[in-house]
């Protein structure tokens, strides 16, 4: 079947007024979900699921879809201005885009996310439209070998993002995957350290620990100077509500990258925009010129995890609607509504639902247009939030925290386990130890264990496995050459001074 | 902080023990393959791993002349006292009270108590918080919020 033909089909549908009005609901519903921590795309993917039951199917995923995608764009806009993230997926956002702010580039910041996610959204529904069926089919050669060899790289990466001390961010990635172990075990069913609470049954929530560990803990950092000295620190000028030619500069490449790998990891399913987003900024800060920007304020920092993350929500609706397997979480929620709607997805979904398939991708072309529009403008009413001054900013944060981590699952016990978090975060502040590897680690804990146990198992306890299958082998050895990678600068920094004892030369960058 | 490395280098590490016993308890009946006790106790023998290289990393460096303390003085940690505790409370009287409520006093509180804000500022952002919150949440997003027992 022609695929430009069928697409052109599919922009008649998704361009009928209903479609186009649902559409622009979804993307501004997700970008407000995306905006409020502890609000989720997959719980507004699930609270709509009845809402739209009375709606044909198209129109019903169409909203859905612009929820999942929009929410993607909101997560950065308060990772940007307050350093809390809305989304698991926004979390590396935080780590430039809120330095950014504070230098009084939070336009800038905010821009740049929005043109960025734009770009790479776009790049994804292309190369969704493209190779849909052919990536579908590789990616059902990832065994549970491919997917520990996958996580385990994530992670090592992750710890090397750790600006001081890549010690301690193993450490606190470790921490991460131990949080994770508590709960019910999938494969077993036994409950591990839940200490006799139902509550822990299920884990500590995402929400409540990310919650607690960014947004709970910088409060209480901030609250050890007087609230003047806060105010100062975050007055925000808005030097600039665009980015500037060298922002351009320094974001174009990485937004290509971001978008090309942002999407096959968000092809993988299980694999999200939570993992692209952690990648694709380790990613750039490798093969950065002058990595200690990052961290501090660079432009790139923000383009690629924000890229990413879109370019992965993207790759993830691939599995969805080729094979019927759900790419990430939200993906997973979206595969019950076409249930509901009477779609069977699967590799036929192609055939026996084309005008359906096509008119959702086509709706994702429109959506991201409509959320470039909707965010760019609403960049100066987002920034210009941040003239309040913080004193009457932090009750603020405190309660919508609070309630957003509440509102998840509508439980109480989440909100102690921010309480808790919120301690722990603001030791580890202190003791110097960083928090964005624990947050990997716990996201990412229950696929580590799983496929770990899964591949050990296949090969009857035989670790060669990982290096016997060529995939995994290959994404190991990156894994242990960026383990090794700072051992191996020390060493070579510290011979270098050693033996530059008589020429002058620079020092080791 | 080479001191602070320290200490909590031995935390983790006795930490990472206790995860390894516990962990080891956990033995289930025959699974295929590794159990659920597998992954707790590889990694709390990691976690010791690092524990120790932590120590020893602190261990090694020079101790810095008037080096900075970790935590801040007495004086600075009673706002964040006060701040946890007033958590602590919404989180228990949240749902006899009712989200508008709490939300309104623990706002109020925050702003008054904690950042020693005019009362007339205070309320006025408490008031308009709570109810803006509960609009966004309540209404536009559907969540159900806890009314009080005198139920609002």
């Amino acid at each position: 079947m022609d695929i430009f033909s069928a697409l052109l089909h599919g922009f008649q549908v998704a361009l009928s007024l209903q479609n186009l009005l649902f559409c622009l609901l979804g993307v501004t519903l997700g970008t407000l979900i995306g905006v409020l921590p502890g609000l989720g795309p997959t719980t507004g993917v699930a609270i709509l699921i009845p809402i739209t039951f009375g709606l044909n199917a198209t129109t019903a995923i169409i909203t859905m879809a612009g929820v999942y995608y929009g929410a993607m764009y909101g997560g950065s806009t308060t990772s940007i201005l307050i350093n809390v993230p809305g989304e698991s997926s926004s979390v590396m956002t935080t780590l430039d885009g809120y330095q950014m702010a504070k230098q009084g580039r939070a336009g800038a910041a905010l821009g740049m996310a929005a043109i960025s996610s734009f770009i790479s959204g776009t790049f994804a529904i292309v190369m969704l439209t493209l190779i849909a069926p052919l990536l579908a089919s590789f990616a059902i050669s990832f065994g549970p070998p491919e997917y520990f060899a996958l996580t385990f790289m994530g992670l090592t990466m992750a710890t090397s993002l750790a600006s001081d001390s890549p010690l301690k961010g193993a450490i606190s990635g470790l921490f991460g995957l131990i949080v994770a172990c508590v709960g019910v075990d999938a494969i077993s069913g036994l409950d591990r350290f839940t200490l006799g609470s139902i509550y822990l049954l299920d884990g500590f929530g995402f929400i409540g620990v990310a919650v607690g560990l960014f947004a709970v803990s910088e409060v209480l950092v901030n609250l050890e100077q007087t609230a003047e000295q806060v105010f100062v620190k975050t007055e925000l000028k808005l030097r600039g509500l665009f980015p500037t030619r060298q922002d351009w500069r320094d974001s174009l490449l990485p937004i290509g990258r971001s978008s090309v790998v942002g999407f096959f990891v968000g092809v993988l399913p299980g694999a999200g925009a939570t993992i692209a987003s952690f990648i694709c900024y380790a990613l750039e800060k490798r093969l950065s010129r002058h990595p200690e920007r990052f961290g501090a304020g660079a432009i790139e920092g923000v383009a690629a995890p924000e890229g990413a993350n879109n370019a992965a929500a993207g790759g993830a609706m691939v599995p969805l609607l080729t094979l019927g397997i759900p790419g990430s979480g939200t993906t997973a929620v979206l595969l019950g509504a076409f249930l509901i709607h009477g779609l069977k997805p699967g590799p036929l979904l192609f055939q026996t639902s084309p005008e359906f398939v096509w008119a959702v991708i086509a709706s994702m072309y429109i959506g991201n247009v409509m959320l470039l529009v909707l965010n760019l403008p609403l960049v100066g009413l987002w920034a210009s939030l941040l003239r309040v001054p913080y004193k009457i900013l932090m009750p603020l944060i405190v309660t919508i925290s609070a309630v957003g981590v509440f509102a998840t699952e509508n439980n109480v016990f989440d909100m102690w386990v921010m309480f808790g978090f919120g301690i722990i975060g603001y030791l580890m502040r202190k003791l110097e130890i960083p928090a964005a590897p624990a947050v990997l680690g716990l996201v990412l804990g229950p696929m580590v264990e799983r496929s770990l146990r899964q591949s050990l198992t296949i090969s009857h306890g035989d670790l060669s496995v990982f290096a016997t299958r060529p995939i995994s082998a290959v994404l190991i050895a990156v894994a242990v050459l960026s383990l090794l990678a700072p051992v191996v600068r020390d060493l070579w920094r510290r011979t270098r001074a050693r033996n530059g004892g008589e020429s002058a030369g620079p020092s080791a960058p | 902080m080479r001191r602070a490395d320290q200490v909590t280098a031995v935390v983790l590490f006795v930490g990472s023990l206790t995860l390894m016993r516990e962990a080891r308890s956990l033995q289930a009946g025959d699974t295929l393959g590794p159990g659920p006790e597998f992954l707790p106790f590889w990694l709390g023998v990691l976690m010791a791993g690092l524990a120790v290289m932590l120590f020893l990393q602190a261990w090694r460096r020079a101790p810095t002349e008037g080096a900075s303390r970790v935590l801040p003085a007495f004086g600075r940690l009673v706002p964040i006292g006060a701040t946890l505790l007033s958590l602590a409370t919404y989180i228990l009287v949240l749902e006899p009270l009712g989200f508008l409520l709490a939300t309104g006093l623990l706002t109020a509180f925050l702003l008054g108590v904690v950042e020693r804000e005019r009362w007339t500022i205070s309320l006025g952002v408490a008031v308009a918080n709570a109810v803006v919150l509960h609009v966004i949440f309540r209404t536009l997003l559907g969540v159900s919020l806890p009314k009080g027992i005198w139920g609002f």
